[in-house]
């Protein structure tokens, strides 16, 4: 075991931050915006604030002198505790992804955050470090890696003959200028230019009123169309600068690599975030696509891992493959680095009893929207009939709904491997391994029993747990579905 | 039935029909105390028009749901199977909406026997289990098939599937 260390001194730096961050507010409150009150609820409010500060900041010191990690070839120590002392054990085993996040602070300091997620659940579930020196992360990332990697070559001696592994990574993905152009126009962010400046003017507004002052170069500027087509094509110029931007921002700087063991995953140009998982930790992989995406043949690819893909209270999008990627790359890209999967695009369809049944099944958002439109009759836009007009708008959107989760859904069980695809609009394909299934569901309700179908679930070690259902498949499906998950014996090895 | 596929063949215990029954008589009795003392204050005190629609038409819906819950304890028992091995759990319930679960052993946290009174006094145990990633209960079995089922998914449990 090496020694039993500190947490990075700047950590202490961090946490006074994170503490000045949070009480800016109160201050902001209890000293500015209430300067000259003299009122006893603020002058206590005021005590209260120093005490509050003085505790956290003795706090975050003894923190830092109290706290204390290891680690051996095997897993993680973790001591803490001011008063009452708490010691954990962290096996590498138990480890499911790795999460590293470089915000700007931490980069103004050279350091970075990694946590280690495991799939428990739980204030403990995750080993963390906020602060810690870049070469450590990369030491201590690199050491789990290669134990856990010991450890599976010491479970098949046959693997022991292949000579040592070299870590070198193979990069399969760094997206070029073209690439980010076309996610900028397929991720739609220059929209979000307009809502942006509109906001940006009523909080002008609110300070300057301008508007009484605007009307009149308003109507000086409507009144020449030059002015107008200028405006106008600086406006739609900014608002795709702005995408790009925006765009480059977030997925600028991506990398996808993997070695022998596991895969990584980079992004962020500001901040930088960095996730990791061992091949064989991927639960799932799902692959899902937008109707802009299909239409520009992009897809985004998932995978699925038990343990958690946020850091703090941040929910990173951190386990997807490059989001824009070529449709045809991306399933190329799937067997490159996860050989141990198999998707394949011949998948079995519905059969035609399963659209007429989903057709016809009654809809509640239907029924409910309708009888409350029959109810007020609203006149919309003076047409008294507007009713029984939106009434069967409606129900033909439904039903078309209804009609391409029809010809989306696809199904096969190739060998060890499931596969689901569904969804009306945004589709998506969903791929697992047997022995990554934990647990099956087949049901039948009275109608599907008469007409000879059935729904099958899958449930999967997630945060949160992931089921994923298809409804009405035939009902041999379902039986074959059923001896097939019975088949797990042949995979699983046992301790 | 789906004559292709084995399902489980074990049966609850045949008491349970009678607690089922006695638990829901003693729901709805409380259902329509409240029901009716709603509708006495509603008379007495004279609430708003709206309210006292809402309780008459609150009364037919529960009538409906008492002779339900009477009904349903005989469908429960007669569809509800159960079957464990050394590698799954099956589970099978349900008649209008029928359910077949398939648990692999490994995958099973935790188990345990369960009592509330009415089970006590027919000498019953319900049967709780805990996967990674959902709960199963098996209602109402005879308190030493219980407590020998619990073992014996217990045992079936220990063995540990390399996770990865």
């Amino acid at each position: 075991m090496t020694k039993v260390k500190r947490y990075h001194p700047l950590l202490m730096l961090f946490d006074l931050w994170q503490l000045l961050k949070n009480i800016f507010f109160i201050f902001i409150f209890l000293f500015i915006i209430k300067a000259g009150s003299q009122s006893l609820f603020i002058t206590y409010g005021r005590l209260l604030f120093f005490i509050v500060c003085g505790v956290s900041f003795i706090y975050i010191i003894l923190k830092w002198v109290t706290h204390k990690y290891g680690l051996d070839d095997r897993c993680f120590y973790l001591y803490k505790g001011i008063l009452c002392k708490s010691e954990r054990t962290i096996p590498f085993s138990k480890i499911q992804n790795v999460n590293r996040h470089t915000s700007l602070f931490h980069r103004m300091f050279n350091v970075t955050s990694i946590s280690f997620e495991t799939g428990m659940t739980g204030e403990d579930a995750a080993v963390k470090y906020e602060v810690v020196s870049k070469k450590e992360a990369e030491r201590m990332e690199e050491f789990i890696a290669s134990a856990v990697h010991e450890e599976a070559m010491n479970l098949s001696l046959l693997e022991m003959a292949v000579e040592k592994v070299d870590s070198n990574r193979v990069i399969h993905f760094k997206p070029m200028k073209k690439d980010i152009l076309k996610a900028s126009f397929t991720s739609l962010s220059f929209l979000l230019f307009i809502p942006l400046l509109l906001s940006f003017y009523s909080k002008v507004d609110d300070i300057f009123h301008v508007v009484e002052q605007t009307k009149g170069i308003f109507f000086s500027i409507i009144g020449s169309w030059w002015i107008v087509t200028t405006i106008v094509i600086v406006l739609i110029m900014a608002s795709v600068g702005f995408g790009i931007a925006r765009t480059f921002l977030k997925y600028g700087k991506y990398e996808i690599s993997s070695d022998q063991d596991r895969i990584y995953i980079t992004k962020g140009v500001l901040d930088e975030t960095a996730f990791s998982i061992a091949k064989e930790k991927v639960q799932a992989i799902e692959i899902k696509q937008s109707i802009l995406k299909r239409l520009l043949g992009f897809a985004e690819v998932k995978l699925t891992s038990a343990g958690s893909l946020s850091l703090g209270e941040e929910k990173l999008e951190i386990n997807s493959l490059y989001p824009f990627l070529p449709d045809g790359r991306a399933y190329d890209m799937i067997s490159e680095i996860l050989p141990a999967y198999e998707v394949t695009q011949k998948m079995n369809r519905l059969p035609k009893k399963s659209l007429w049944f989903r057709v016809f099944s009654p809809s509640w958002i239907w029924m409910i929207s309708s009888a409350a439109l029959f109810y007020f009759k609203p006149a919309v836009l003076g047409i008294e009939q507007a009713w029984w007009i939106i009434s069967a708008a409606l129900l033909m959107v439904v039903v078309a709904a209804r009609w391409l989760d029809f010809l989306h859904t696809q199904y096969i069980l190739n060998d060890r491997f499931i596969q689901f695809k569904k969804g009306s609009l945004t589709t998506s394909l969903f791929v697992s391994k047997r022995d990554k299934v934990i647990e099956v569901k087949v049901t039948r309700n009275i109608f599907q029993k008469w007409l000879g179908l059935a729904s099958i679930e899958t449930i999967n070690r997630a945060k949160p747990i992931q089921h994923n259902e298809i409804v009405d498949v035939p009902v041999d499906f379902a039986v074959s579905f059923y001896k097939w998950y019975m088949g797990r014996r042949k995979e699983i090895e046992i301790e | 039935m789906y004559p292709q596929m084995k399902g489980p063949q074990k049966r609850l215990s045949k008491d349970a029909v009678k607690v089922w029954i006695i638990n829901e008589t003693i729901m709805n009795v409380i259902g329509f105390l409240i029901l009716g003392i709603l509708l006495y204050l509603d008379f007495r005190f004279s609430w708003k028009e709206w309210i006292g629609w809402i309780i008459k038409g609150l009364i037919p819906i529960a009538v409906l749901g008492a002779v339900w819950s009477w009904i349903n304890p005989f469908l429960l028992y007669k569809n509800w199977r159960y079957d464990v091995d050394e590698e799954f759990l099956q589970l099978k319930s349900g008649v209008i909406n029928e359910r077949h679960q398939l648990v692999p052993m490994t995958k099973i946290q935790s188990v345990a026997t369960k009592q509330g009174p009415l089970l006590r006094k027919y000498g019953l145990c319900s049967v709780s289990i805990e996967t990674m990633g959902s709960s199963h209960t098996i209602p109402a079995l005879p308190k030493e098939i219980a407590i020998e089922l619990r073992n014996q998914i217990a045992h079936y449990a220990k063995i540990k599937e390399v996770e990865s």
